[in-house]
């Protein structure tokens, strides 16, 4: 194919944000150095203890933990109760595609830790129809998921005047939205534009869906209004902007602590079952990714790997090349869910295909299936999506 | 930054002048998106008795002075400035009047608070477009209190034809490249001025006056 | 050295985004002050706002959108549609653009342009310059949102308006317009090269690859995007990445 990558990762010039320096390393990298290497962390840690001080035992909850239970969610959980003696109110957006393990996971760790939960469950008739807008305007459909994710617990956040919201990973540790050495990641409305939202906000979609759905529909996927924010004196941040974040370290700790099980995913080594499992179309989603822009998750793992010192490029190399690239079985299940063939679906992929990039999916060979596929929600009797 | 707006001990009204030369309300939205009280005026009275002032501005020297000279704003800013010592910051043309004079289609007498000439811009380069519009980086020239907390890329948006020319490198606060370098900001005592525009320059520009808003007139 | 800049364009009517192709065939792409936030909070250079079919009404909800837009969004703001006085360029700065785009006033009334510069600065003004190829191959200024031809030359009508004080000029191919085909090189460097005041291009990117054409092969100061935008995973802030990835001086 023929892409730039970078000189240390395996990072592909396709990546949204990246930036190769003289040396060809790319500007990801760049901010792991800076990240293990110029930031105090201790005095960090000292300023969490004092600023989760200023918040403990005022109101009903000291915060707000938004969970997946994917290993960041459950990790910044643990940690919070644990180590750092919070009493959360955690909310779980449920975007629809929980795997099984996922959900006994979940399960699990409230049991385990002892934490009161608020989940929610959009309505998957707007769902629908939101998946397959995102998809044709953005080449990714999981416009209502990102959207949900980070402002549900923002307006719950508002509705029970809790206002420290704490997240897990910071996008410094992939991306370039944020760099580390630009302060700490404030998880804000301006950060939902940047890059959460997809670039479109729930007023846009309303129009979009040309009335198909009202901004009343959209409410789950809406960020709450500044003012009202400021009432609460809203404070949103990464955990991970003041501890230094290690996804194997605190996978290790939870499979420990909490029994926290991992699990097979589309076109990734075994090796990294502790990644992105919560998600049943997380293997279309990569599919779309390696459609456009030449690289998917193994990539983006392998390269973590990397900057950690675990793995040298070689492997990394190997890895892409035996592992990415396949079409997931779960497309079959996706497909049907949206009610679209997959000639439409390869159609869009290659309308959003990411300069200097080509690929035909027509030639991509077939993955394997998940063992829960099978266990997964199919209804087709419900009808199409499509009004 | 906005999540996080600092509390104020005790009110400090900011006046930002209305001289009749444009660009005021973006300036107030600023501060009121900070969080920070200020007002719009062209009242002398009010502008005398400010605690801090705000020169905005976009339009031409000699104009600009008349107004000034004529409403009586002049003599109100020479009072609260000059002889009361507040913090004042001035922005665009608002900066290019606190020169000693503007050479903009005439010779006109400025404020003269800080020794200088605002003369046309001469880009070394012929194919260097004029007016100078659009995001530059500015070479911060040492430690100044309004500089404090910048993000580490250093543009702001500039839209200009005329600069500040100054002799004396210590009243200099700033520079920028634009077939030559140019004077970007300038510092004097409780004077500092920018010219290019804050209330246009996203993030670093909010920086800029939220320290405006808690800088007591001195250096660092 | 100064940046060369990114500038999404918001198209607006009735109180909507929207985006067509090669001025027709519009379809709503989203809400204007949410869009102006997300731009924002992407850290775009600045923001161009056309009301494509002005009237009174449409008037009112462009000064709302403005309005709005500028108490959270503090970046230069440009806004155009049915300019036809210094009393409509005055209302527009007033609720707080910084400058005022002139389409078809500038050819039928071009002293707007001197009287609006000398008023309130030059870099006030922007004069925007539609056209298309005709059937002799030839290009020539539409005005009336692309629905007249003024059978005038693109480029002495953009020079006589910077004779007139304009300071910049945005520059529009009709036909490449929505395409994302690419944005019409050769013409754009022609124009930009004969005048020192800035041009901005307007019409047809479609991929990364146009924009760092623009900004490389010819002598434009900017760079104008829509459709890109709107229907493809690109956004301002990638395409800075990109750019400057490739060499080009942009912020990042």
């Amino acid at each position: 194919m023929g892409l730039r990558l970078c000189s240390r990762c395996v990072t592909p010039e396709t990546h949204e944000t990246i930036f190769f320096d003289q040396e060809g390393v790319c500007n990801v990298c760049r901010q792991q150095e800076f990240k293990q290497e110029k930031i105090d962390w201790v005095a960090r840690e000292k300023e969490l203890h004092a600023l989760l001080d200023t918040y403990r035992g005022k109101g009903d909850y000291d915060c707000i933990v938004p969970f997946s239970g994917g290993k960041d969610s459950t990790y910044t959980l643990y940690a919070l109760v644990k180590e750092y003696g919070m009493k959360p109110l955690v909310v779980s957006f449920d975007h629809g595609f929980y795997r099984p393990t996922v959900q006994e996971g979940k399960l699990r760790t409230y049991r385990r830790l002892g934490v009161d939960v608020l989940q929610f469950t959009p309505n998957w008739h707007i769902v629908k129809q939101l998946m397959l807008e995102s998809l044709k305007r953005k080449g990714d459909f999981c416009w209502h998921c990102h959207t949900g994710i980070f402002a549900y617990p923002m307006q719950v956040s508002v509705k029970y005047k809790i206002p420290l919201v704490i997240w897990g990973e910071p996008s410094a540790e992939y991306t370039s939205y944020y760099s580390y050495d630009d302060g700490p990641e404030e998880v804000d409305e301006e950060r939902f534009n940047r890059f959460v939202n997809l670039g479109i906000t729930a007023e846009d979609m309303a129009g979009m869906l040309g009335g198909k759905v009202t901004l009343r529909d959209l409410v789950p996927f809406t960020y709450p209004k500044l003012r009202d924010l400021k009432a609460i004196n809203s404070r949103s941040f990464c955990l991970g902007s003041y501890i230094p974040w290690d996804v194997k370290k605190q996978s290790d700790l939870i499979k420990k602590e909490l029994d926290w099980r991992e699990e097979a995913v589309e076109g990734v080594p075994p090796e990294y079952g502790y990644e992105k499992i919560e998600c049943m179309f997380q293997g279309v989603r990569d599919y779309l990714k390696f459609i456009k822009r030449g690289y998917a998750r193994v990539s983006h793992l392998a390269s973590i790997d990397i900057r950690n010192g675990r793995m040298s490029r070689e492997s990394a190399l190997d890895y892409v090349k035996k592992y990415e690239g396949k079409r997931p079985a779960s497309l079959d299940i996706f497909l049907e869910y949206l009610d679209i063939s997959e000639t439409e679906f390869n159609e869009i992929a290659v309308s959003q295909l990411v300069y200097p990039n080509e690929c035909d999916p027509a030639k991509l060979a077939k993955g394997d299936t998940l063992w829960d596929q099978k266990l997964w929600f199919r209804d087709p009797g419900a009808g199409s999506g499509k009004s | 930054m906005v999540s996080r707006s600092r509390r104020r001990e005790r009110q400090k009204l900011i006046a930002i002048v209305d001289y009749g030369m444009g660009n005021k309300h973006s300036v107030l939205n600023a501060l009121q998106y900070l969080g920070i009280e200020a007002q719009v005026t062209a009242d002398p009275e009010a502008v005398r008795l400010a605690d801090r002032l705000i020169l905005p501005g976009v339009g031409a020297f000699g104009a600009a002075m008349e107004n000034l000279n004529r409403s009586g704003l002049r003599e109100a800013m020479n009072e609260a400035v000059l002889r009361r010592g507040r913090p004042f910051l001035g922005i665009c043309l608002g900066m290019q009047l606190v020169a000693g004079r503007g050479l903009e289609k005439g010779i006109f007498e400025g404020l003269g608070w800080v020794p200088g000439e605002v003369r046309l811009l001469q880009p070394n380069d012929p194919d260097i477009k004029l007016p100078h519009v659009g995001w530059n980086d500015i070479i911060i020239e040492g430690d100044f209190p309004l500089f404090q907390g910048l993000k580490k890329e250093r543009a702001f948006y500039f839209v200009h034809s005329y600069a500040f020319c100054t002799d004396n490198p210590a009243h200099i606060a700033a520079s920028c490249e634009y077939g030559g370098r140019f004077v970007a900001a300038v510092a004097r005592d409780n004077i500092f001025a920018t010219q290019f525009h804050p209330e246009k320059s996203q993030k670093n520009g909010l920086t800029i006056l939220e320290n405006f808003a808690d800088w007591e007139g001195g250096p660092c | 050295m100064l940046k060369q800049r990114i500038i999404p364009s918001l198209l607006l009517k009735d109180g909507r985004m929207v985006k067509g192709k090669n001025f027709g065939q519009f379809r709503d792409v989203g809400d204007p002050v949410t869009a102006a936030k997300v731009y924002n909070a992407q850290k775009v250079d600045e923001l161009m706002f056309l009301d494509i079919r002005p009237t009174r009404e449409s008037r009112e909800q462009v000064c709302r959108v403005i309005e709005e837009a500028a108490c959270e969004c503090f970046m230069p703001l440009t806004v155009g549609g049915g300019v036809q006085s210094v009393e409509d360029v005055k209302s527009f700065l007033d609720i707080g653009a910084d400058k005022v785009a002139v389409n078809s006033a500038a050819v039928r009334t071009p002293e707007l342009i001197r009287a609006a510069a000398e008023l309130f600065g030059d870099q006030c003004v922007v004069v925007s310059v539609d056209y298309k190829v005709n059937a002799a191959g030839d290009r020539t200024v539409w005005i009336d949102s692309g629905s007249t031809d003024t059978g005038l030359d693109p480029l002495e009508h953009v020079k006589r308006c910077v004779a007139l004080g304009a300071g910049e000029i945005l520059l529009t191919s009709i036909d490449k317009e929505g395409t994302l085909e690419g944005y019409d090189l050769d013409y754009l460097d022609e124009v930009a090269g004969s005048v020192r005041t800035p041009v901005i291009a307007s019409g047809g990117a479609g991929r990364l690859e146009d924009f760092f054409r623009a900004l490389t092969e010819t002598r434009v100061s900017a760079v104008s995007a829509a459709s890109i935008f709107h229907f493809t995973d690109q956004s301002p802030i990638k395409v800075r990445f990109f750019l400057s990835n490739s060499g080009v001086n942009v912020r990042v």
